[in-house]
């Protein structure tokens, strides 16, 4: 059966109105015969059917205002139901009403109807914080990056406009090492301090040792006076480091793990392991003498600052795990760690340790040995530094990593050259392929 | 200048005198033949219009009424000749092998062209000119050629070449067309202006176009002017035979204004109902060209076969018409780019590229 | 208030009717706009209301119009001429450029040209060559010219007695794809500004600006990125030279994206202008470039392609998610 829409007849029209049927159902037509009058907005028109066959239905009424595309009339094609009609007309050949185009042939405007192929998609809302900030495009770009929010940002420009310097000084650490793997400072510090006795002296307070402090206490000063330190230090551009960590955040695979600069130091750390393995060792003393126990495998502890006090938990075996597994490791520590969770069984069998005091704002230091290790290294603020780039002073991300070792157990070329391998991987993490 | 009466007795004019030696010696297959031309082809015609209304084609602008005047024309013109046609001149280019299909290719809006000119087939026939007039001054530059080239005006007609254009009363008024024929008389172009005075553009009556007959105006530029009855065949065929030889031979240009009715609307999307009269149609219709030329024909005893040959005919054109125009393919979108330059092109291969993209970017939905 | 709901050429038509009415010295030209009353009926019944002295039916040479309307200019006439279609709107052009545009200046403000063109424009109603373009970019390109385009009825009513009413020549480009849409019509309130924008849809993420039956447009892509979380701000800039566009920098530095459609081809057209000139004025509030959504920089194609060539919702939705991708 064919079905006839209402063409355009007249360059742009929407609609007719079907002023009268020139035939009725049962009507035997042929192509071409008048079927009926329409009425446009520009003339009377005769429509020609482009079928032959019978009438089977009129699909709308005269007086009608069809629109353009509109199906009117259907037509069974000849032969199909009625013999009879075969006695019609004679030899003339019908042509066969091919229905492969009768949808009308030209457009009708951009009627309100929203027709797209488009397939449906969600879209997060938008984030409206930069609203009226007055601000360059790829100033924005650099405020999204470093995960600045702009409202937060006064702006120092001559028009009042955000500067790249305002970001950047808006990006404290906290900001920049936004999944920050070692816990925040703590905002509401447990008191362990009881209540004051009436008879002490109000211009000082007394603060017993115990618990944590005074196993940390005695540990430093273990350490201290047991192994003669010495501390180096190196300033480096980690830029490429900044840039590895937020390629890295956009991976999919990373989507749900915190990944900061301290996960490339940790890599860093474990390579430059493998390249000075005595940074990775003990000294024991035994009834034969003293002896040094260089580790092959590396249980890198993270110095963390909790609830409870400075505690180091270390990850088991680091040197076997992925990025991932490692930045997953890391992530776990951290909130043990924040919840005041860690085991003792964490905090046992380190081998070396990373310090972060880059998050209290620190370039370096001269931290203390966890007991029992040869090294301590100390990561410090990443912050934008000139730096001397071809002849030229630049901005870059500069770092200074700093560290201490144990000199009965490394001298300096190789606490030197572990350092140096240390920030050679910040400069480049394209090393770690290696 | 006549020669046949609308009752299709022949009775030439005046004016028809000197050229009734090219009429009468005419044998009987070139008459039934520029019958047949015209008869066919307003099957064809008709059934263009019926496609139009069935949604098919975009617009179709009916040569009905305007078949003696292109067919006598046409006829007249020999194969070496090239033609500038305005929009109307379908039989024009059939008659010159244009595919008829090829028209209403055009007027589906699969394409802005439809055929090949420099295909020997087509009979050089150029491109329809949707702006009007603009073609009289390339068939006038076309004509210049064929002087600089010396393909014209040896003495010899078998193979002298010259440019038939054809245009219409509105046309007339475009200055183009004046300048057509200051550059034609200028440069003594192998060229015949064939003005189809159909009465009306669209609504406007050929007295808004013109004060004075149409014809004095090619007379004006130095350019001699027929005017001739253009509903009578043997008219148009004697004019335009008489003029391509004498434009051929080095004469200079040449003018026809062939009085005839469009007796359709100007197209499909038009309505004569709010401009014109009943009885004016019906006054020109009883000077019918293929009714005139049937009685002509009858007269010198064609016979009822003949007549009926050519009716089926016909009906075969248009039912082929009707078939093939329904499965013409639609263009594939990188055509907008293929052919915007005749070199490459940065920019065209750039967006060409986006189309092709975004398009492959919705799944499984063919537009 | 008077609200009447007709289509667009009918608001035309109604507006023409009132210009005549209230100004014996507007006169109408144009082919077939007399008798037929226009091949779409704009001036349907002007001819037999007003007359043949104040409708006339011309010979068929634009150029002849245009120059002829200017000379009736100077003698006190305010033509309103009708150019049949985009296409054919070249042969008028040496009058349009080189005088219409420039006698004011010539005579160093001393004569004025108040001459309408009306030209309908744009594509999507399937017809042959040269009746679907959009070449308003060479008039705004003319300095002397104004160019405006409603894209409501409501607008062609009142748009079309504000040219008229103007001393400037304007080129007034109806798109013509919108001639039998309907839409209400207030005959009494006054509408906007001749050359002011507006916002015909408040949103807060991205700006979508356009003209002429390109509105109708934005409006269905914000309809549907509606359905997927956007909030889209449609705004009409109606005058195309000179270009309202405080509305749209106000708007894009509150939404800091724009996207510009158009039905003309892309190359120095519009939408490069107002590109530029909003990036230059919101640069602080721009997160992304400004997208342009255009024709392809080839000629108007046969109508069988005219889906693929016109921007429609889907071709604006794809610039704003690159505008997002930013």
């Amino acid at each position: 059966m064919q079905t006839f829409n209402l063409p355009d007849v007249g360059e742009g029209l929407t609609e007719a109105e079907l002023v009268e049927w020139r035939v009725k159902p049962g009507d035997t037509i042929k192509v071409n015969d008048t079927i009926a009058d329409i009425e446009t907005a520009k003339s009377v028109v005769e429509l020609p059917s482009p079928f032959a066959g019978v009438v089977r239905e009129l699909l709308v009424a005269e007086g009608d205002t069809v629109d353009v595309g509109a199906p009117i009339l259907t037509v069974e094609a000849e032969g199909a139901e009625d013999p009879s009609s075969a006695s019609e007309g004679g030899a003339t050949p019908e042509a066969p009403a091919d229905t492969s185009d009768t949808s009308v042939l030209v457009g009708y405007g951009n009627g309100g109807e929203a027709k797209t192929r488009r397939k449906p998609k969600t879209h997060e809302k938008v984030l409206t914080s930069s609203i009226g900030v007055i601000t360059k495009p790829p100033v924005r770009k650099l405020a999204r990056d470093l995960g600045v929010n702009l409202l937060e940002v006064s702006g120092t420009g001559p028009a009042g406009e955000v500067t790249r310097d305002d970001v950047v000084r808006h990006a404290d650490q906290a900001s920049v090492f936004r999944n920050l793997s070692t816990p925040a400072w703590p905002t509401e510090r447990e008191r362990t301090v009881p209540a004051r006795p009436a008879n002490v002296d109000p211009r000082y307070d007394a603060v017993p040792v115990k618990g944590v402090r005074k196993a940390t206490a005695n540990a430093m000063v273990g350490s201290a006076y047991t192994a003669p330190h010495v501390s180096v230090w190196t300033d480096v551009d980690a830029t490429r480091t900044m840039e590895f960590v937020a390629r890295l955040k956009k991976q999919p695979q990373f989507a749900d793990i915190k990944i900061s600069p301290l996960l490339v130091y940790a890599r860093a750390v474990l390579w430059a392991v493998q390249r000075t393995p005595e940074i990775n060792s003990t000294w024991i003393e035994t009834d034969s003498g003293a002896e040094i126990q260089v580790r092959n495998y590396v249980n890198l502890g993270i110095a963390a600052a909790t609830p409870r006090g400075l505690l180091v938990p270390n990850i088991k075996d680091a040197q076997d795990l992925s990025i991932r597994e490692l930045a997953s490791a890391l992530q776990d520590l951290t909130f043990t760690a924040r919840d005041g969770k860690t085991q003792p069984a964490d905090l046992a069998g380190g081998t070396i340790t990373i310090t972060n005091i880059g998050v209290f704002g620190m370039d370096a230091g001269t931290p203390i040995l966890n007991p029992g290790e040869a090294g301590i290294v100390a990561m410090g603020a990443i912050r934008q530094k000139p730096w001397v780039v071809d002849g030229e002073v630049r901005p870059a991300w500069v770092t200074t990593v700093s560290g201490s070792f144990d000199h009965r157990i490394v001298d300096g070329d190789k606490i030197s050259r572990f350092v140096a391998d240390v920030a050679a991987v910040l400069e480049e993490p394209a090393l770690l392929l290696d | 200048m006549r020669f046949l009466e609308p009752d299709g007795s022949f009775a030439p004019t005046p004016e028809a005198e000197p050229l009734r030696a090219i009429v009468e010696g005419l044998d009987d297959a070139t008459l039934e033949q520029l019958y047949r031309d015209m008869a066919v082809i307003r099957a064809f015609d008709q059934q263009a219009t019926m496609l139009q209304r069935q949604g098919q084609l975009a617009l179709w602008p009916p040569s009905l009424g305007q078949e003696a005047a292109q067919v006598g024309s046409a006829r007249a013109a020999r194969a070496q000749d090239t033609i500038f046609p305005s929009y109307r001149e379908h039989v024009v280019a059939k008659i010159r092998g244009v595919d008829p299909v090829s028209i209403l290719a055009l007027m589906r809006g699969t394409t802005h062209g439809g055929w090949d000119p420099a295909d020997p087939k087509n009979g050089n026939t150029r491109l329809y000119t949707l702006v009007l007039g603009t073609q009289t001054l390339h068939a006038t530059g076309f004509a210049m050629g064929l002087n600089f080239d010396g393909r014209t005006a040896t003495g010899n007609p078998e193979k002298d070449e010259a440019v038939v254009v054809y245009y219409g009363d509105g046309a007339a008024s475009e200055g183009d067309v004046h300048e057509a024929m200051v550059f034609a008389a200028s440069y003594k172009t192998p060229q015949l202006f064939f003005l189809q005075n159909n009465q009306w553009a669209i609504s406007v009556p050929v007295a808004t176009q013109a004060s004075a007959p149409l014809a004095n105006r090619s007379a004006g530029y130095g350019i001699p002017t027929m005017r001739i009855d253009g509903n009578d065949v043997l008219a148009s065929y004697a004019a335009s035979r008489m003029y391509l030889e004498e434009a051929r031979a080095g004469g200079g240009p040449r003018a026809i204004e062939a009085v005839t009715y469009r007796m359709g609307a100007h197209t499909t999307s038009d309505d004569p109902t709010k401009y014109r009269t009943r009885d004016e149609e019906e006054s020109w219709a009883r000077r019918d060209p293929i009714a005139r030329m049937r009685a002509f024909l009858e007269n010198r005893g064609a016979s009822e076969a003949f007549f009926a040959d050519v009716d089926a005919e016909g009906e075969a054109l248009a039912a082929d018409a009707r078939e093939r125009v329904v499965n013409l393919p639609n263009p594939d979108p990188s055509s907008m780019f293929a052919n915007v330059y005749s070199e490459p092109h940065a920019l065209m291969d750039q967006q060409a590229a986006w189309l092709a993209e975004y398009e492959a970017s919705f799944e499984g939905d063919a537009k | 208030m008077t609200l009447e709901t007709m289509p667009f050429v009918r608001a035309m038509n109604a507006g023409l009717r009132r210009a005549m009415e209230e100004d014996g010295r507007v006169l109408l030209m144009g082919e077939d706009i007399g008798k037929l009353g226009g091949v779409f009926r704009v001036t349907e019944h002007l001819q037999r209301d007003f007359g043949e002295d104040r409708v006339l039916d011309t010979p068929l040479a634009e150029s002849g119009i245009v120059g002829t309307a200017i000379g009736l200019a100077m003698a006190g006439f305010r033509p309103v001429i009708e150019i049949q279609f985009d296409g054919f709107v070249f042969p008028a052009f040496d009058q349009i450029t080189t005088q219409l545009a420039k006698l004011t200046n010539r005579h160093e403000g001393l004569l004025q040209m108040p001459v309408v063109i009306r030209i309908p424009y744009g594509g999507h109603i399937g017809a042959v060559e040269h009746h679907q373009e959009s070449p308003e970019a060479y008039f705004t390109h003319t300095s002397g010219l104004r160019v405006v385009s409603p894209s409501t009825p409501n607008d062609a009513y009142w748009m079309i007695q504000d040219a008229i009413a103007s001393n400037d020549p304007v080129i007034f480009m109806e798109p013509k794809s919108r001639y039998w849409q309907k839409g209400e019509v207030d005959t009494e309130r006054r509408g906007a500004p001749l050359h002011a924008s507006r916002v015909v849809r408040k949103g807060t993420d991205v700006t979508l600006v356009g003209h002429g039956a390109m509105v109708s447009v934005l409006l269905q892509a914000a309809a549907i990125a509606e359905g997927e979380g956007r909030s889209c701000e449609v705004i009409d800039i109606r005058s195309l030279s000179p270009i309202d566009y405080d509305p749209i920098v106000e708007s894009v530095r509150q939404t800091g994206r724009m996207v510009w459609a158009q039905e003309a081809p892309g190359n120095t057209s519009i939408g490069g202008e107002i590109a530029a000139t909003v990036s230059e004025r919101a640069f602080y509030s721009l997160e992304a470039p400004i997208m342009r959504v255009t024709g392809f920089d080839t000629p108007f194609p046969p109508a069988k392609l005219e889906g693929t060539y016109l921007p429609d919702a889907d071709r604006v939705l794809e610039a704003v998610d690159r505008a997002f991708a930013y």
